[in-house]
């Protein structure tokens, strides 16, 4: 569980944090069974060395694809600006590149960048390789990784095929680093060992710290502080320049000097703590950056707090107040007219657990009533046991309990029982696919995909309420499409109250 | 490339595929991306046998990242997948496939089930035709194919998939004939952008000539029922380069059935006439049925041309004369034939990127070398995208911005050449492609349409 650079793999979240993917209950007794004690970070906290705490987790025998790390390390590192993202596998794992690019094409523009191709490689492994191994073929394949882009870094995802046939990837790669000069990140990230993707932060993280960041910085930046971001606009830059501040945005759109100098930053911080849990907890502890202590930036409430104690780790206190209070002035009587507007709608969220209860409080600070939301996955502790950046605690203390509080990878043919329990008006989500098999319901959805900035800070609040009312005008489509749609499930199971009754029935 | 006279040239390449190389730029996926020809066949769900990204990765890009269209009844989310973990990569994921299936009977309506595996089980060994026969024996309607994606493309999984269908579907199938019954093997689901309108108007012409069509695949297609019938085709077309030569041969062993292989995809009235000409004398039909619906069809078809050409010789000095097409074997010489023969574009430069298997690059080869009577031009095959670009690079285009066939993976080239870019291939990122179609009197239309948009929506 511990952080430790000097192996080259991370361990997963279920083996570091004791992440679960299946549960169903009420949001206060997740946060009792977690390890975040509500009393404060004690016995039960895992990172001070204890075991982590283990949640019960449901099992069922029905699954539905979840999505892998590589997919994540995919995302990450071919949107380095200044990198060359290698797939050592078979061609299949490279399906997606060009969806990759075309989501780094528009997060280019986004950011008033020259736009381009996300630029990846795959080794293409065939039969051959799988009796002979594949090490060969990705020497060669950074090879021309060099010889064509003449990248500041190169990174290597690996796949499950490699990781059965067990390519010695570490050997090659140093051999290369060596050989090019420039940082060559074996990136241990192959499917089958977690199950949760979002292990691959976490791998492609470690191969950062111990790869890429300098171990001697060159100078401190007292003005500079980490930005943890996923791709989406800059709302960052404006805040925190009223502040007196510089973002160093990682890892998204990043440059490798960007990443070599996040050990020179005052303090590192995010949107979103379920992403950033792993990069931060170790600058912090490795490299003496303190990771912010606040809620995340969402709503007025986590964004104050956010903003406050960023003022306060970087002596800022008066600027900060005086940002508050404009802020507050500028969007109050926007705020004030879209909870009359909003009133009596209820909402349901799905998407990532840090994220997820963020968004949750925004809704609740618009008036809107949430009864029902879906995380992905819990991570009953982050890598640091600050309290502070409990995001499910703050969520509680701060708006109430969820009655209906899933934890489930995905798994749609869950939501049609789930969505039942709660009739919501709308659903706001994350993650594309499952938009589309919600909206065959009737219910009109909020993808947060294209920009995860979009709900952050005060003009977040501002954003999700106008897109409420937008897609509210959207029923029409969905109404219609729901009266002409055949669903490939039993009628047995659509009229299923509970959806985890496989997994109950199971566990009896 | 230009006009030459029609006489061989000297191989250009040798001719061995780029397999064993690395890929940059993805242009297809691997075998297990054939579960979505399973989710192709109306009430057919696949069951997935593999790592946990491994159907995102295949579904997001050949069905969402490609034309958007989206998966239907069986799309999005549904497929279930074992999700293989540490667990199954250690002690073997039979049991583990076992109890996914089991509870997949009480959750899923299918007429068939299609259980496909990935790299993870073919690697470790499942014994998953063992699995799956224990539940062929209680009569659950569900089939295996062993897809592991270190075995090949998405083409040659598509193979596996078809002919563990044709081979496990069980029943006594009927073999009595029916005459005028075809089945037609063609375009690669998802894969091509445009299958589903594609394989919908090549139906519409088929039946037009008094044919019953087999599709298949695809909303025009009957699902089981329709496979169900296969043995008693008259006979089997195969309407591809190379794509279902292969299932044809099988067929051809297997119930004895003829067939009949047509390259070209016809696209527009001359291929499309020449092809419903040449359909009908296999099958025997009368010529005069053939005949009165190619006049009908050509009738409307000209009428609308007529109109266009208004356009098209006002505004021809403006316009590009030199095409480049890159894609799968299909579309590639399906498209070329179209512009040289129809619209009369000078090929610039042919180069196929599906890994095309070698026994029949050679013939592919020779019909662009027959492209027209007079007009023979060369392929290339090349998988590697970095390649591609620097064979473009290279191309003469002469003194006007060229228009390229090719995918989104041009976009950046394109502009670098200050040509034109018509996305018609995987991947597709900047159209969003519903029933449109490419091909046949009505798909051609609308490509025409799609050209010159694209080039005169640049004006002004």
């Amino acid at each position: 569980m511990a952080i430790n650079l000097k192996v080259a793999s991370v361990e997963s979240r279920e083996q570091r944090l004791g992440t679960i993917i299946n549960w169903d209950g009420k949001a206060s007794d997740l946060a009792d069974q977690s390890g975040f004690s509500r009393d404060g970070c004690g016995a039960r906290c895992g990172i001070s060395g204890g075991k982590v705490p283990r949640i019960c987790e449901l099992e069922s025998p029905f699954t539905q694809g979840t999505g892998c790390s590589e997919q994540i390390v995919e995302n990450q590192a071919s949107h380095i600006r200044d990198a060359v993202l290698i797939h050592h596998a078979p061609i299949g794992c490279s399906a997606l590149h060009a969806s990759t690019s075309a989501s780094y094409r528009k997060g280019l523009a986004a950011r008033d960048m020259p736009v381009a191709d996300a630029i990846s490689i795959s080794t293409n492994l065939g039969d051959s390789d799988m009796v002979y191994g594949g090490v060969e073929k990705l020497r060669d394949a950074i090879h021309k990784a060099w010889e064509r882009h003449h990248p500041k870094a190169i990174f290597i995802a690996t796949s499950c095929a490699t990781g059965i046939i067990g390519d010695d990837v570490e050997s090659v790669t140093k051999a290369c680093e060596e050989e090019l000069g420039i940082p060559v990140v074996p990136v241990f990230c192959e499917g089958f060992k977690s199950n949760h993707w979002s292990s691959g932060f976490d791998a492609i993280q470690h191969g950062i710290l111990r790869h890429i960041v300098r171990k001697a910085p060159r100078r401190k930046q007292d003005d500079l502080i980490n930005l943890f971001v996923l791709s989406g606009a800059d709302v960052y830059t404006d805040m925190l320049g009223q502040l007196g501040l510089r973002a160093n945005f990682v890892v998204n759109l990043a440059t490798v000097e960007g990443l070599e100098q996040m050990s020179e930053a005052a303090a590192s911080t995010s949107f979103c703590y379920t992403f950033a849990t792993y990069l931060g907890a170790a600058l912090e502890r490795e490299f003496g950056v303190p990771q912010i202590k606040a809620p995340q930036p969402f709503g007025f409430a986590g964004t104050d707090g956010w903003l406050r104690a960023i003022g306060q780790a970087l002596n800022r206190q008066e600027q900060v107040e005086q940002y508050i209070q404009r802020e507050h002035e500028r969007i109050g009587p926007r705020v004030e007219k879209l909870r009359t507007e909003l009133r009596g709608l209820k909402g349901f969220v799905v998407m990532g657990p840090g994220y997820a209860h963020g968004i949750i409080g925004i809704l609740r600070e618009l008036g809107i009533t949430v009864e029902g939301s879906v995380a992905y996955h819990h991570d009953p502790i982050y890598d640091s046991p600050d309290t502070e950046r409990d995001t499910l605690g703050f969520m509680l203390d701060s708006y109430g309990d969820i009655e209906h509080l899933s934890i489930s990878n995905g798994q749609s043919y869950r939501f049609f029982n789930m969505l039942k329990r709660v009739n919501p008006d709308f659903i706001i989500f994350r993650h594309s696919a499952l938009g589309s098999v919600i909206n065959r319901l009737g219910l009109p959805v909020i993808p947060l995909e294209a920009d995860a900035s979009f709900p952050v800070g005060y003009q977040g609040l501002v954003n999700i309420g106008e897109e409420i009312l937008a897609v509210l005008a959207q029923r029409k489509f969905h109404e219609d499409l729901a009266a002409h749609t055949t669903l490939p499930y039993k009628a047995s199971w659509l009229a299923e109250q509970d959806p985890f009754a496989l997994a109950r029935r199971v566990g009896a | 490339m230009v006009l030459v006279p029609l006489k061989k040239r000297a191989e250009t390449k040798p001719g061995r595929s780029d397999l064993a190389g690395p890929i940059e730029q993805a242009r297809y996926v691997c075998s297990l991306g054939a579960m979505q020809s399973a989710a192709a066949i109306p009430g057919v769900i696949p069951i997935t046998h593999c790592g946990p990204g491994c159907v995102s990765k295949q579904y997001r890009s050949l069905v969402y990242a490609n034309g958007y269209q989206g998966g239907g009844r069986s799309g999005a989310g549904v497929a279930p997948s074992t999700n293989a973990s540490q667990r199954e990569v250690i002690f073997g994921g039979g049991d583990r496939l076992r109890e996914l299936i089991e509870a997949t009977l009480d959750i899923l309506d299918a007429d068939l089930f299609v259980v496909v595996t990935g790299c993870i089980s073919d690697l470790v060994g499942d014994d998953v035709g063992s699995v799956v026969r224990d539940f062929q024996k209680r009569d659950v309607p569900i089939v295996y194919a062993e897809t592991g994606g270190f075995r090949g493309n998405n083409f040659i999984g598509h193979d596996v998939v078809t002919r563990a269908i044709i081979d496990q579907l069980g029943g006594e199938p009927d073999h009595a004939t029916q005459r005028g019954l075809v089945n037609l093997w063609s375009l690669l689901p998802y894969q091509n952008t445009f299958w589903r309108g594609d394989l919908a108007e090549i139906k519409r012409v088929l039946e037009g000539i008094g044919l019953k069509v087999n599709v298949l695949f695809g909303p025009s297609s009957h699902g089981l029922a329709e496979w169900r019938t296969i043995p008693q085709a008259q006979f089997n077309l195969v309407l591809s380069p190379w794509l279902g030569l292969s299932t044809a041969r099988h067929l051809e062993a297997k119930y004895g059935q003829p067939f009949l292989h047509v390259p070209v995809i016809p696209i527009g009235a001359k291929q499309t006439g020449e092809f419903l000409r040449e359909v009908g004398a296999f099958a025997g039909l009368p010529g005069a049925d053939v005949e009165k619906f190619i006049k009908a069809e050509e009738k409307e078809y000209y009428d609308y041309l007529l109109s266009f050409s208004e356009f098209y010789s006002e505004r021809r000095s403006a316009m590009p004369t030199r095409a480049a097409v890159i894609g799968d074997a299909a579309y590639v010489l399906a498209l070329t034939k179209f512009l040289v023969r129809q619209l009369g574009f000078i090929p610039a430069r042919q180069i196929i990127t599906d890994n095309t298997p070698g026994e029949h690059r050679d013939a592919i080869r020779d019909a662009f070398r027959a492209i027209d009577h007079d007009v023979s031009t060369e392929v290339d095959f090349i998988e590697d995208g970095y390649n591609v670009h620097t064979l473009l690079r290279q191309t003469d285009f002469g003194h006007k911005p060229p228009i390229l066939f090719g995918t989104s993976w041009e976009r950046t080239i394109t502009k670098e050449l200050d040509g034109f870019l018509v996305e018609v291939g995987f991947p597709v990122s900047h159209e969003v492609v519903i029933s449109r179609s490419n091909v046949g009197y009505r798909g051609a239309l609308t490509l025409i349409e799609r050209i010159y948009s694209t080039i005169v929506s640049r004006s002004g």
